[in-house]
């Protein structure tokens, strides 16, 4: 039964590290699985977001479910999601989705009672759990600016009000955006670049300055030294074949080969803030090897069949 | 309103199998297998996956209808294999591959916080 094992060993490296942003490289590996970790990142890893809203008052500009949609919207910290359980398959509760193993309460009251404009933002909304929280904007990054004030839900003039009872719960990307822990997955292929050093050697400086900069990204530049062409950035360049046409143009094809590497992937993960962009990935693989599991056929199954199917098929078939 | 409810796409209804397969009646060591609720996502990799095993001799996927929330894996193996075994396999090797992955990658998480 025990077949050979054709399983990958792939590697990983860490290039940029952040709370909300991560860039790392994957090897020894393939397109497929690098593909199936960016679809699950983006749709598949659970997170806690706002999905019932009981308005009790409410005399903002805003509708009721313009302002249940904007609620939803707001990131929750999520790092208690994996371990939570799915409201519709919550069995304290009886799918009622309202228990502490399948849901977090929010309330929001707030009144404005002076002639400055009220802002409603995240920061008013109390939670009956510590560890599910709007995320605080920013984070740990200075260079991006905030006014510590949270997200702005509605904005209240002098006598409206806005006082309201929000159920958050576990969900996925795939049954709606808000879900969805990642602001952005990509990943594109390593390039590998070749310059044919004779044929580059043919040309002048003014051609190669010419050449260098018929490239949209910066990829390549002259050493002032030696003045010659250098690779200064691969990673740069993004598939266009400019420098390829160029050089043809010039009339000098080949001078020039850039290939993908097809087992080498440069990633790059944004975090809403839900969960932390390095934990997203490590949540991706959990998911994507429950899902592996769900699909997998039984031992005895495939035993069974391995006895029976054939002769089975055959009969079957006539 | 007549919309199908959303978790329609991820929820395998009750009384449904989530993998189901069935042989092919004419041509020996070939199957088809249906699994309920999944996407390009599992398809791509298991095709991939069977692609590295020297006993399949085809294996593809396909998504019938985007309405339809499930894919069908085709494989046919040599006999020196059977299309149940080289599921599993590719399976139970992806599994191995990802178990890799997250012990790189914790690795990898420890050494650069440790460094930077
Ligand atoms: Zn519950």
């Amino acid at each position: 039964m025990e077949g050979a094992s054709y399983a990958r060993m792939p590697r990983v490296k860490i290039r940029e590290l952040k709370d909300d942003y991560m860039k790392f490289e994957l090897r020894d590996t393939d397109a497929s699985v690098a593909n199936a970790l960016r679809r699950v990142m983006i749709s598949e890893v659970p997170t806690v977001a706002i999905d019932l809203v009981e308005i009790e008052v409410n005399s903002s500009v805003l509708n009721d479910e313009f302002i249940a949609h904007r609620l939803g919207l707001i990131p929750l910290t999520s790092e208690r999601a994996m371990a939570m359980r799915f409201s519709r398959d919550c069995d304290a509760c009886d799918g009622d989705g309202q228990c502490e193993y399948c849901s977090v309460e929010f309330h929001l009251r707030v009144k404005c009672i002076t002639d400055q404009t009220l802002d409603v933002s995240s920061k008013d909304l109390i939670s009956s759990d510590h560890t599910v929280t709007p995320v605080d904007v920013p984070g740990g990054d200075a260079s991006i600016e905030s006014d510590g004030r949270g997200i702005i839900i509605v904005k209240l003039r002098r006598g409206q009000e806005l006082r309201l009872r929000a159920i958050a719960r576990k969900g996925i990307g795939k049954d709606h955006a808000k879900w969805s822990p990642a602001a952005t997955v990509t990943f594109m292929y390593e390039p590998d670049i070749h310059i044919n050093e004779d044929l580059m050697e043919s040309l002048t400086l003014e051609e190669k300055k010419e050449w260098v900069d018929s490239s949209p990204t910066r990829v390549f530049d002259i050493d002032p030294v030696t003045q010659q062409v250098m690779v200064v950035d691969p990673e740069a360049y993004s598939y266009d074949d400019e420098v390829i046409k160029k050089a043809e143009a010039m009339g000098k094809p080949g001078l020039i080969e850039i290939t993908a590497k097809q087992d080498s992937f440069i990633f790059t993960v944004e975090s809403t803030g839900a969960v932390k962009a390095s934990q997203l990935l490590l949540n991706s693989i959990e998911i994507l090897k429950q899902k592996l599991d769900a699909v997998r056929l039984s031992e005895d199954t495939v035993e069974a069949d391995d006895q029976f199917g054939e002769l089975g098929a055959h009969m079957r078939g006539g | 309103m007549n919309a199908p409810d959303r978790y329609e796409r991820f929820v395998v209804p009750e009384g449904t199998k989530k993998v189901a397969y069935e042989r092919d009646t004419k041509i020996i060591n070939a199957a088809s297998f249906t699994i309920e609720r999944e996407d390009h996502t599992i398809g791509n990799i298991l095709r991939m996956q069977l692609h590295k095993d020297p006993n399949v001799l085809f294996a593809g996927y396909k998504l019938p209808h985007p309405l339809q929330y499930k894919i069908i894996i085709r494989i046919h193996t040599t006999s020196q294999s059977s299309p149940m075994q080289a599921y599993n396999q590719s399976i139970n090797d992806l599994d191995k591959e990802l178990d890799t992955l997250k012990s790189g990658f914790e690795a990898e998480l420890l050494k650069f916080s440790k460094d930077y």
